[in-house]
This record gives C-alpha cells, structure tokens and sequence, in this order.
C-alpha cells in the first residue's frame, strides 16, 4: 500500500476494486465505514455485489476481467471534463504523452458494452474519483488474478498519477495484501527474481553484496515462478526435487492435475506444514511446522508495517520453528548456520536490506511496530510512499491496451465462475477447517447462482450441482442470491471435497505470472445420484 | 455484620504468598508484552500484579471454561441384542478451593449473574457449581478507573459493591481499606480474622480518607451513556429498523464481544470421536452473533446474519434480562467496546436507542 490503514479513514472518495474487504480484509472495511460515515464517497468495481458494493454511492459491476477498458473509460470522461491534475503530472509523471493518444481513441460506447457497465455510472463514478481532493484507490485479487493482471494494476495507477492522487495521506494506490505476512514475504524475497528488499538478482553490486555477506557464490539467473515449478511435469524443464513451506498447491494452484503430476514425478519432495496437507501427503518427507503462537519473529502487513510477535507457548511435539527446519537443512546439506534468535537475523536483514534498514528487534518491541522504508536505526518509519517524488524518480504511464481474458462464456459452458475466499476459511483450510466453531459457521462448498438463473435451470437452494469446466468437474451446494449477476458464479477454494483449482484455467498473467482465478467458463446442472 | 480493617499496601504481596500455600490464587498479571490479564498465580513476587488497569479477561473462563469436557462415551457392543450401545461417563470437575483476588466490581457482578442463570432451582449446571463452589472473591473498588469505555456506575454494577463479595479492597492511599461481605452465602471463615496477622485496625483518619475516596469517586465515569434511559425505550418500542442496520451493516460476526463479555453465557456442545470406540462430548462458548447459532436442519436460517444478529445479544442484555430479573445483564465493564474493530458496541447501540426516542422516531410495537 502507498497508504497507512488508518489514512483510509481520512478518504474523500474510496474506490475499491475487485476486494470483497468485509470479509477478506475485515480491518480495513472498518475505516471505509469510518470513512463513509465521515461523509466520504464509496466507488466499488467488482463483478459481485459483496458488501461494500452494497454500501457504495456508485457500484460498477463490470464483466469479470474487463478492468482495463473500464479505467480507460473512466479516464477518458476525466479529460472530456478536463479534471485531469496538469500540476501534477508536469512535476512527477512522463509519459503521458502515450497515455493520452490511447485515451483519445477510446470510445465509451464501446466500453459500456464489453464492460457492461452504462455509460453514466462510468462518467459519474470518473467525476467523483478526479474531484475529490484526496481519493484513495483499494484494489485486491479481482484486479491481479487476470492474464491482464498486471495491466490492470497499471492501469489503476495511471488513474491516480491523471489525478495527482498519489503521494500524500489518504490517497495513494493501496493493494491490500493477504493473510497477515504475505507482504513479509514478498519483502523478504519470496519472489523468484529478487533478493530481500526487492534487490535484483541480475544487479551484479546486489550480488556481490550478498556473496559476501553470506560467503557463497550466488546464481544471477532469475528463478522460476510457481507455475513453472509446479506444472513442470516429468520434462526436461521440470524439476527433481522441491520443499514446499507452509503452501498447498495440491489445492491452491490452478489446473490441480497437472499440479499432482508434477509433485508425483519428482525425486523428492519435502514439506513442512502444520498439518498433513493434500500436499504433504504426496512427500517423501514431512516437517512438523510449528504455529505462529509457538515462536517469535516479525510479520509485515499491508501497509508495510514490520511487527514483532512474540512466541505465547512451547512448540507442541516433535514440531519445530520454520527457522529450525531452514538451519538444520542447511547444515546438513555443508552449509552451516547457526543464528540464534530470530533477532539475530533480523540484525542480517537489517545490514543487508536498505528498507529494512531500522528494524532492529529492539525497536519493535512494545510497539505496533515500523513501516518500511526504514533506512536505519534513527528513521521514524515511513506512513505513506513517494512523498515529493516517486520512488523511480518520475512516474512513467504505462498505457493498457484492452487484453482478452482467456477464456469466454459459451454455449457448451455458458457461466463465468469467479473464485475468491470466504470469511470463515483461510486459503485450503489447512488450519481453519480443522477448527469445529468455523466449521460449523462454514462447513459446505456453497455455489452462488442468480436467482434468475436458477428458475431457468429449475434449481433450487441447498440442490447438490455439478460444476464442470472444460478441464473438470466438482459438486457444490447451491446457494441462490443476487450478490451475483445472472451468468456469473461465484464458489471459494477452501474445499478438498470441491477443489475448484480443477476447474480453473492454468493461464496465467505474462508479467507476474499470477494465474486466472477470476473467470473460467463452466456448465451446471443438477447432480444426479 | 461485616468486619472492617486496612491492609498496608507493603503487606499485600506477603499476604498473597501466604494464600498462596494454602490455596489456588487468581489474580490480574501484567505479562511481559504489557497486557493485563486474570491469571493463576503460583508465587506473588515472581510476577507484577497489576491493580491499575483493567484485566482485559475478566474471571468468566476460571468458572466457565471456553471448552469444557462434559463426559467421556464409548461405543459398547451390547452381548445380548448384538447392538452397539452409548455409555456415557460424565466428568465433572473437582472444586478447587480458589481465591479470586482484585476483581473488579463490574466483574463480581457478572458472577452473581451467572449463580442466578447457572443455579436456578430447577437444572442447576453441576459443572458451573462445581467451580463456584471453592470460589472465595476479595474485590477490589474502581475508585479510580484505568479503563476509558468503562460504566459501571450507569448499569448500577460499581465502582463500589454492598454485596457479593467476601472482601472488597478500597484504594485509601497508602493501604486498602477492607471490608467483608454482609452476607457471606458460603457462610466461609472471615478472611480477615483467617489472615488477620496481615491486616490491622482501622483508625477514625483511615475512615474518613474512606469517605472521601467514596465521594470523589462518582465525577471520574465521564462516558455519557444513559442505560436507565435506555431500559425505559426498550420496555414499550423496538430499536428502530434503521439504527439495527446501521450497526448490522459494520458487525463482522466475529463474536469478540460475547468472548469478551463476563456475562455472555451462550455454549454449544458437540461430540469429538477420539476413537472408533470412544470420544467425548464437550461444550464451548456460543455467540448469538455466529450464524450458526440459530441455524437448523437444511441449512435454513431464522435470523438473517447480516441485519440481525447484534439485535439479540443488546436485547438479551437491556431488555430480556430486565424483564426477568429486574436488572441489566450488562455490567458496564466496556470491554466488547474496546473489542470490537467494527465500532458495534453497547454503547453505541445505547446511544442510539436513546437518541431515536429523542427523534421520535421509535416503532411502537403496537403497530
């Protein structure tokens, strides 16, 4: 997030896209509620009417996927009005010459019909985003999750940069991040072209730096992303072995059976999870993982804030820390490591990562913790990004060009699934579906259909259905509302009895490789027993 | 007759060791993340008991544990007939004879409410009496709150008991003034005849600084909330549909408030397979704001989650109760107000109430 959490609350207008917050980010739907009672504006884009989207003054509830055509409109009733922040983009923005040729060829007639959205819900909901004095843009999943994931971003950003909504407090460009260390773990270079810090592993002086911190010689080839390494196969190109940390791909990735061809055909796969997973069932090894309440570190959220969790009880069992796990591999595979604590590889990544720079355990302690970037001991911490200039110097418009999603609703398959998460489970319910309370407020594969379409179908609430893509088939229980649109579905992936992932589309985004969860085309019909 | 007599503040950690080798002691720790909480203690001087800021438990999970194993079954092929049988073995706790030390006014009140719901005279809960039973409670007297969402004085739960307690402690400044309960129900040994080595007369000086913490007390509630007036709304309208949306729409569902609340008595009870031949069954707090709380065969649902589920739990507590037992069942201790992340508290909910009748905008329930 270029935003603080708490700047939300401050908001004139919020725009929020493709994020059901209430139920997946419940803290930051508290101040967008905050916010709206202040007397700020509530935009929603999303194909579903969630909650918010139930308490927003504009709901733009577009085709799935057709994010990019939609801000181009938006942004094209932005310079039909002239609200366009001149000031601003002459000061810190380049580029915009290329945005403004695709602007000007776009035709808002034509965006109403792919998008689906009437023209005049685009040009109001583009008037109240630019008139505002500070807007602030939340997006999520529904936006990444596309083959134009990326562009879609992009094209987010080059809305705030037309605006001059940036780079001040309570409007930025926010994406909220996932459970509470997905950021952490991005930070940390969980990501396969990066050292921690996002230091290029192509940068020969980041290399250098790193090879001698840690006396190894380094690979300057970036790494593979997910997909690549869990749809491998038995080819050439795959891989012969893997350890997979706390993740579960033989629920979470799409196109599953490619998924469990790859992890059957390795050499060996190690796991360590807190629980024998779909995954961990199919390894050579198992580590017993222990629990976030079983040991002490740091965790980053969304808005960048590092805070320090200490361990509330003993590891339980034969389990050990992640940390533990991680040490005692590299020992025994001729690389010893022995920190001490968590503090103490705070201490390396402090030396050795710029925006963690200040991090000190020390510093953490009995606070709500620091917001990177944290250059060093003495900095404050940062609230909100590209105060005065933008982190690369000057911001670059990255004009999007409308890209086709990968799959189309038919007459074979004539629904658009969408996949997302409920309040009650987390991800593949490794944890969550083991405990009975959540279970019982959330124990079934729900589908959700449009009423109308339900009548058309003759189905009825609680019907056992058959979903079947053109790569698979599970059952769900159906669930009749009109948080959907008719011809839209929506089901969540926390079910081993539905994994959805068997369904889905194994497209992915050619830039961050994040895969099509947000539509794939599929037919119902009524189970028969 | 209650007994009188002060407790120099450089005994009171003597005088917990002391309890402490005779008996189960709970009292509010400062952990070392700086959290307060109400917890076993085992020796007084090896951890900082806190008596300025509010617990952020309350005793509730010591009487009425979060999961509690009710009874143990085993599946037992019956010789004769060749079915299988259920044979259930409860398991009822042993009472621990417990010293509950520095509870809060709003907190004792809280386990009174739960004598009157866990004892009726008819299905007693042999679990609840068991723990209760060894139960002895030295409160202590809000005279000077720590908490900011706190109203004890609007729900007529504090800062000060007349009864209840076996003693009450009153900050007097360089001791506590202690006094013990007028009717003593256990009919137990006088604490301050039992442990009166620690304790000492009280002089005429030390029963007027008594007074006059009693006098300024009252000023030092600042949180504008009209309970009384509340009650009175509630007894002849509904809450308007609008100000139930308004709050319905920010809950989250997440039932913090309930786990929070000392009064909050909702459990759920299900059967966990151990084995193929035995397992147990054990219940757990319940929340009326899950929906799962009320939903039945089928997966049909009464209550609609998102409009309606607070509704019952400030109704049970202003309304309900009231109606039953001529009292709130809400003991102004704030703690679901600083709970909740949605800002749907009670006080808010009251606040409203409240203000509606003002606007006069109430939904008689005669129409």
């Amino acid at each position: 997030m270029t935003n603080s959490i708490a700047e939300i609350e401050f908001a004139d207008v919020i725009l929020v896209s493709g994020s059901n917050t209430t139920v997946a980010h419940p803290q930051v739907a508290r101040r967008i509620y905050d916010a709206v009672d202040r007397g700020a504006k509530l935009i929603v884009i999303d194909p579903r009417s969630t909650r918010i989207a139930r308490l927003a003054d504009i709901h733009l509830q577009l085709e799935s996927g057709s994010d990019i055509p939609l801000l181009n409109g938006m942004m094209r009733c932005i310079l039909d009005a002239n609200l366009q922040d001149h000031d601003f983009m002459a000061a810190q923005t380049e580029n915009y010459q290329s945005l403004h040729e695709l602007l000007m060829a776009v035709d808002l007639d034509e965006v109403a019909a792919t998008t689906g959205v009437a023209k005049s819900l685009i040009q109001q909901a583009a008037q109240l985003y630019a008139k505002a004095d500070l807007s602030s843009i939340c997006y999520c999943l529904g936006v990444t999750q596309h083959v134009s994931g990326t562009h879609n971003v992009q094209s987010y950003a080059n809305l705030a940069m037309l605006t001059g909504h940036i780079a001040r407090p309570s409007t930025g460009v926010n994406p909220l991040r996932g459970q509470n260390n997905v950021q952490g773990a991005c930070d940390m270079g969980g990501l396969p072209n990066v050292y921690p810090g996002y230091q290029a592993v192509t940068d020969e002086a980041v290399r250098a730096k790193f090879e001698q911190a840690w006396g190894v010689p380094l690979s300057n080839e970036t790494g593979r992303p997910l997909l690549q390494m869990t749809h491998g196969g038995d080819t050439d190109n795959g891989l012969s072995a893997m350890l997979i940390v706390g993740e579960n791909p033989m629920l979470s990735d799409p196109g599953l059976k490619h998924v469990e061809a790859t992890l059957k055909s390795l050499d060996f796969l190690a796991v360590a999870d807190l629980f024998l997973t779909e995954t961990a069932q199919l390894a050579d090894v198992v580590f017993p993982a222990a629990s976030f309440a079983e040991k002490t570190g740091t965790v980053t959220n969304s808005e960048r804030r590092v805070q320090l969790m200490n361990q509330a009880i003993e590891p339980l069992g034969e389990c050990k820390t992640d940390s533990e796990i991680i040490m005692e591999l590299s020992q025994r595979m001729g690389y010893p490591m022995a920190y001490e604590s968590s503090a103490a590889v705070m201490e390396e990544i402090c030396s050795l990562t710029p925006l963690y720079g200040g991090m000190h355990h020390d510093r953490l302690l009995d606070s709500w913790g620091l917001q990177w970037p944290c250059f060093d001991r003495h900095h404050p911490g940062t609230n909100y990004l590209h105060k005065g200039e933008f982190t690369r110097g000057r911001g670059c418009f990255s004009p999007a060009e409308p890209i086709d999603s990968a799959e189309y609703s038919d007459n074979d398959y004539p629904f658009v699934l969408i996949t997302g998460r409920s309040y009650h489970h987390y991800h593949t319910g490794t944890m969550t579906r083991r405990c009975a309370m959540l279970n019982r407020e959330h124990s079934l594969p729900w589908l959700e259909m449009h009423p109308d379409d339900a009548q058309r179908l003759g189905l009825s609430f609680h019907d056992r259905v058959v979903v079947a893509s053109r790569r698979g088939q599970c059952s769900f229980h159906l669930c009749i509302t009109d948080s959907v649109k008719s011809g839209d579905l929506y089901c969540d992936f926390h079910f081993h009895e539905a994994p959805v992932n068997d369904l889905t589309l194994t497209a992915a985004d050619p830039i961050a490789n994040c895969p099509e969860f947000k539509r794939c085309a599929v037919q119902v019909s009524k189970e028969t027993l | 007759m209650s007994h009188t007599a002060l407790l120099d503040k450089e005994n009171l950690i003597p005088f917990l060791q002391h309890v402490c080798r005779q008996q189960r002691v709970v009292a509010p720790v400062k952990n070392l993340y700086g959290d307060t909480l109400f917890c076993v203690i085992d020796d007084p001087t090896m951890v900082e008991i806190d008596l300025v800021n509010q617990p952020q438990n309350s005793i509730k999970s010591f009487l009425f544990p979060q999961i509690e194993t009710l009874s143990h079954y085993r599946l037992e092929r019956n010789a004769e007939t060749g079915h299988c049988d259920y044979q259930f073995t409860a398991t009822q706790p042993e009472p621990v004879p417990t010293l509950y030390f520095a509870v809060r006014s709003c907190d004792m009140n809280a386990v009174a409410y739960f004598d009157t719901i866990f004892n009726p005279k008819t299905g007693a809960d042999p679990y609840y009496q068991q723990r209760r039973q060894g139960a002895t409670f030295i409160t202590l007297a809000c005279n000077q709150p720590a908490a900011v969402n706190c109203f004890c004085d609007k729900t007529q739960t504090g800062p000060f008991l007349s009864q209840g307690f076996d003693v009450q402690l009153t900050d007097i400044g360089e001791s506590y003034y202690a006094v013990t309960g007028e009717h003593n129900p256990s009919n137990r040994t006088n604490l301050l005849m039992q442990f009166s080595s620690f304790f000492h007369t009280v002089t005429a000086a030390d029963e007027q600084k008594h007074e006059q913490v009693l006098q300024q007390t009252q000023p030092l509630f600042g949180l504008d909330v009209d309970v009384e007036h509340c009650v009175e709304v509630l007894k002849t309208s509904t809450p308007s549909a609008s100000l139930l949306k308004q709050l319905a729409v920010r809950c989250q569902g997440c039932a913090g408030c309930a786990f929070v609340c000392p009064t909050c008595s909702c459990f759920t009870i299900s059967d966990q397979r151990l084995s193929e031949q035995h397992g147990e069954r054990v219940r757990r707090w319940d929340a009326c704001t899950f929906s799962g709380f009320t939903q039945m065969a089928g997966h049909h649902n009464p209550v609609d989650g998102e409009s309606q589920r607070m509704t019952k739990r400030f109704l049970h507590k202003l309304k309900h109760d009231v109606a039953l037992y001529d009292q709130v069942s809400c003991v102004g201790c704030g703690r679901c107000v600083d709970m909740c992340f949605g800002g749907v508290d009670i006080v808010r909910f009251i606040r409203g109430v409240c203000a509606q009748e003002g606007d006069n905008q109430v939904d008689d329930q005669r129409n």
